[in-house]
């Protein structure tokens, strides 16, 4: 068995995983949707083994490194770490309605990865700069506060989108089964203070491994400033909600603005803008 | 001067607003937005060659290809600063002074207009009353802290009172991880050095000023490597380095990419390597009278051909010159002329080009030897940063975690002309109503059940 059969299945296993969800949510279905939290377990354990496959492989070749070190592999743990917070949530909550989002961001961050032609999807081994044990810590705090900030945003688009069909007064909309307002509003507020601690947790181990790799724990590059734009924007989100007491609407919108930062530090900063960071671009 | 304090009150309420912290956070936002799209570090006379002149003006007028150097950046960093300290001022005490207070009573009537509130009567004895309620309230909540216990049954129970108190400590980190940075950028340096394998130097070029800072002990690079992989792409890059302090060697070792060397808080870091040319043999012939004189030309320094009054200088060398291989710049100084000069060709000894005046000239081998590029730095304020972020992590990670929730807990005895007593509980939070409205509601379903339970028994 090799990992990239694992993955390969994975990607295809979340488009499923998304399908069940939409359909339980727009028939109120609950048998699909129970359907849609079997697969989003299941899958989420095959894409696992398929990790930690690809990390023994790459002992085996020589290179010997944990899976996080390029693109390809980053966008493998990153539909990992959403679905991750995803099921979570949905065993916390108790509220399956909330997956399709998760999952089909999941099953973008895989499909991306799996066929661009951009994408390398080889082991490569480790360039000098990236030999550090920061390496996993830096990637995994950074990619589990990005995955609280995609589900957020996924209720956050939700959230916009019952408020919108609410105004219209229209009681049969597929979107009934939704839970409470409050309750979306709740959740968003925990996934993103949750998102917010591991971002900043994510910023302060990239910090004390550029100060022991390059000298300097703060050196301006864009991927760095990029993702203090965002802990700004969630900063100023928090405070404004905090202080201000703002709530649904304005947070959902704060939060989507939010998520574009992630993706621009995600993405932008690697194909627009030339920087430190710049083995995450294959 | 009641006008003036009336303007000094609205300055300070201007930095004790949110709206002031919110408009720095998104300004400094949108600025470092610029920062990252127009590429920093320009020289002023270069920006011109890039930009239009409207655009080059507003870019050297804001300092924009500097940004996060220039004032008025460093100025927000200021006022967000300012701004945490008076927000601290003004509402800190306040928050110590609610953690000090303590209720002396509970007034039923109020308890009624909170959002989480339940009433129950039961016909429960008063002591059997008094103690289901501080029992099951004990299990599933906290322990209770009686205010009243004859005659009227008054208590409060509460969780997290100290969790108010955490954001002061993410607001300080912030404040702290800046001072820390200031202290670095005032007492400490940032710079480089190039060393040849086999030589020692004291000298940093300051990345800041164009200066050279001299150590008060020599680095010597005995060794530098660098190894790649099969595919080209590079492994691992090293120096061996060892510390000379007044003559003696005091320390020995090898730094990578990721390991640095700490000497007296200056700090080693590899950053760059390249090679240098250490010296060149080379052989005139003068076509005139056909003597042919060998020399060994040290790099960059002019050499007297014996017999004569002239002199040469290895001056450039270039590993591939327009794809004709590797080629050595010579200049010949000759008393009363102008000096002169020519690309020789290295692995082309009989291009016709390889002349100078009167000798035709071979380059018999050129000696190069590799130098490691180093970071240097020190950093006395980083200590104080990683500070800051320990105090920051732990505040934000406790505010996450832990909330402030209080219990009111009210109840009055059967009366002559009630057969039943009176129980009314209230509750608050400060974060996660939905997590607090189950737990209230299960507190409140597991309290019924128990009077109702007693009730049954007697």
């Amino acid at each position: 068995m090799e990992s990239s059969l694992l993955l390969s299945i994975t990607t295809f296993a979340y488009l499923l995983c998304m399908a069940f969800y939409l359909v339980g949510v727009v028939f109120r279905t609950d048998r699909m949707l129970l359907a849609g939290s079997i697969t989003a377990f299941g899958t989420l354990v095959i894409q696992a083994i398929g990790i930690l496959l690809r990390w023994w492989e790459s002992y085996r070749i020589g290179y010997g490194h944990a899976p996080l070190s390029n693109l390809y592999e980053s966008l493998v743990f990153a539909a990992w770490s959403i679905m991750l917070l995803y099921v979570i949530l949905e065993f916390r909550s108790k509220q399956r309605v909330l997956g399709v989002f998760p999952s089909l961001f999941a099953f973008l961050a895989m499909a991306y990865a799996s066929f661009s032609d951009q994408i390398d999807s080889k082991i490569q081994p480790l360039v000098p700069a990236l030999k550090s044990n920061w390496l996993i810590a830096h990637v995994v705090t950074c990619f589990l506060g990005y995955a609280a900030f995609a589900v957020s945003c996924g209720i956050s688009i939700l959230y916009l989108l019952k408020k919108n069909q609410m105004s219209d007064s229209n009681e049969k909309g597929i979107l009934i089964y939704l839970p409470s307002s409050r309750q979306l509003d709740e959740f968003n507020y925990q996934m993103i203070f949750f998102g917010f601690l591991w971002l900043s947790l994510g910023i302060i181990t990239g910090s004390v491994w550029a100060n022991s790799a390059w000298g300097t724990y703060w050196s301006w590059d864009p991927k760095e400033t990029w993702s203090l734009i965002t802990w700004l924007i969630y900063a100023a989100l928090l405070h404004a909600r905090t202080m201000k007491g703002w709530r649904g609407t304005r947070v959902a919108w704060l939060s989507l603005l939010g998520f574009v930062c992630v993706l621009f530090t995600y993405f932008g900063v690697n194909f627009l803008l030339s920087g430190l960071h710049s083995y995450a671009v294959k | 001067m009641q006008q003036n304090k009336g303007l000094w009150q609205q300055i300070y309420q201007t930095f004790a607003s949110l709206k002031l912290s919110i408009f720095i956070f998104l300004t400094l936002a949108v600025a470092s937005v610029i920062g990252t799209l127009l590429p920093q570090g320009l020289m002023e006379q270069d920006l011109e060659q890039h930009f239009s002149p409207t655009a080059t003006w507003w870019i050297a007028t804001f300092g924009l290809h500097d940004l996060y150097r220039t004032g008025w950046f460093r100025f927000l960093l200021l006022l967000l600063c300012l701004n945490l300290i008076v927000c601290t001022i003004q509402r800190l005490p306040k928050a110590i002074k609610l953690l000090r207070y303590r209720d002396d009573h509970v007034d039923p009537e109020k308890l009624t207009k909170f959002a989480h509130h339940k009433h129950f009567s039961t016909k429960l004895g008063w002591e059997q009353t008094k103690d289901v309620l501080a029992r099951v309230i004990a299990k599933e909540f906290g322990t209770t802290t009686e205010l009243q216990n004859e005659g009227l049954y008054s208590a409060i129970a509460e969780k997290g009172r100290w969790s108010t108190l955490i954001v002061y400590v993410v607001h300080f980190s912030v404040l702290i991880v800046l001072l820390g940075a200031l202290i670095g950028s005032l007492f400490g340096f940032k710079g480089f050095m190039n060393i040849s394998e086999g030589e020692a130097t004291a000298g940093v070029v300051l990345s800041s000023a164009d200066r050279i800072l001299n150590l008060p002990f020599q680095v010597r690079c005995d060794a530098f490597e660098a190894s790649f992989y099969e595919t080209g792409a590079p492994k691992d890059f090293r120096s061996d380095l060892t510390i000379i302090e007044d003559g003696r060697e005091v320390l020995q070792r090898t730094i990578r990419v990721n390991d640095p060397l700490t000497y007296k808080g200056i700090t080693f870091y590899q950053s760059s390597y390249g090679s240098s040319v250490r010296n060149a043999e080379v052989e005139f012939q003068d076509v005139d009278s056909g003597k042919t004189y060998k020399l060994v030309l040290p790099y960059r320094q002019a050499i007297p051909i014996p017999g004569t009054t002239d002199r040469v200088q290895a001056m450039q060398y270039q590993q591939d010159m327009a794809q004709f291989g590797p080629a050595l710049a010579l200049v010949l100084f000759r008393e009363g002329q102008e000096p002169s000069g020519s690309w020789i060709l290295v692995d082309m000894p009989k291009f016709h080009g390889n002349r100078i005046q009167n000798y035709q000239v071979k380059v018999d081998h050129v000696e190069q030897s590799r130098y490691t590029g180093l970071q240097v730095k020190r950093d006395p304020g980083v200590w104080i940063v990683w500070f800051g972020f320990v105090a920051m992590l732990a505040g934000i990670g406790l505010t996450f975690y832990t909330s402030h929730r209080k219990l009111w807990i009210w109840a009055e005895p059967a009366g002559e002309e009630r057969e039943w007593g009176k129980v009314v509980i209230a509750g608050r939070t400060n974060k996660n109503p939905l997590a607090f409205e189950q737990d209230f509601n299960h507190l409140c379903e597991r309290l019924q059940e128990e009077l109702k339970q007693k009730d049954q028994r007697e």
